[in-house]
């Protein structure tokens, strides 16, 4: 029964924005779909490196939330003339608290993307276990379109269209259509899904 | 009374390139397409004392910091702000304005 469970709210959260600021800098990130509500805070103490906090709570029926501290790491980066491009990995331990009982949780993915200042794509995958009883995986895609070309100091627009591939689910994959903003540090997102779930993130950087 | 004369030229003289000029540095760099991500060489710029003003041109990928009167920073030091920042510099200019 909690293996029946687990195979349908194991569904862990990626991230929204790259898992890497600048040295010193924080980054709060909160995601809330409908997979449930995420939280990482991550710090970035070396150009390669930020080492975090995540806590989700799953949405449905059955107490499930999951807590532990994350290490990000910057595998490779590829600065261009008009591009950038990125892979990391993110690893992360900790605790998942599932009907009054708590087991041991463990986690790690990897995210590419690569952008200009026109187009974004990212793909991202994430393996997550609980304790022995259950291991999950995850994939996410996006592309992304900007109808104009921003400036650093211009409010960004971004029409996006994230795919969500969740083996585990009912339904194992999720079309979102979303469109991103962001202004100087503070970047949000909105979207519905092909299942009518409102998805709403929100990024800032200090 | 010569020498209080030539004594105060030579003052004068070494004390205009240190106090009387603010110079300002001009980056090209590469990676730079997202605004969000590229506040984080506005913030680390910032946070630096010698620094008066920074700013961000994503359309010709340049970054402009202007320095207070009199302080400096290396070529060295200006690359490895920016790639605290995450990004790479590819040439860098300097300006001196009284």
């Amino acid at each position: 029964m909690l293996r029946l469970i687990l195979a349908c709210m194991l569904l862990a959260a990626p991230a929204v924005a790259k898992p890497i600021s600048y040295v010193g800098g924080t980054m709060v990130m909160m995601e809330n779909d409908e997979t449930g509500n995420t939280l990482n805070i991550d710090y970035t103490f070396d150009p390669r490196f930020a080492a975090g906090l995540y806590a989700k709570k799953e949405r449905g029926g059955e107490e499930y939330a999951t807590i532990g501290p994350q290490l990000n790491a910057l595998i490779y980066r590829w600065n261009l003339p008009d591009g950038q491009a990125n892979i990391f990995n993110y690893t992360g331990g900790g605790a998942s608290r599932i009907r009054g009982t708590t087991y041991a949780t463990g986690w790690t993915g990897f995210l590419a993307d690569y952008e200009t200042r026109r187009i974004f794509t990212s793909y991202e995958a994430k393996f997550m276990a609980v304790d022995d009883i259950e291991v999950s995986t995850w994939q996410r895609a996006r592309v992304g379109v900007a109808p104009y070309l921003a400036n650093y100091d211009d409010l960004n627009t971004w029409a996006m269209f994230q795919v969500d591939y969740h083996p585990n689910k009912d339904r194992d994959i999720t079309l979102t259509p979303l469109l991103r903003f962001f202004y100087k540090t503070t970047l949000a997102e909105i979207g519905v899904s092909t299942d009518k779930d409102v998805m709403f993130n929100l990024v800032q950087q200090f | 009374m010569w020498n209080v004369i030539a004594v105060f030229v030579l003052l004068a003289g070494l004390s205009v390139p240190t106090i009387g000029f603010a110079e300002t540095i001009h980056a090209t760099v590469n990676g730079l397409v997202c605004g969000f991500c590229a506040t984080g060489i506005e913030k680390t710029f910032k946070e630096e004392a010698s620094v008066e003003n920074v700013a961000v041109d994503l359309e010709s990928k340049l970054v402009t910091v202007e320095l207070k009167k009199g302080q400096q920073m290396d070529d060295a030091t200006f690359s490895k702000l920016v790639t605290n920042a995450g990004y790479n510099v590819v040439s860098i200019k300097r300006d001196k304005n009284p």
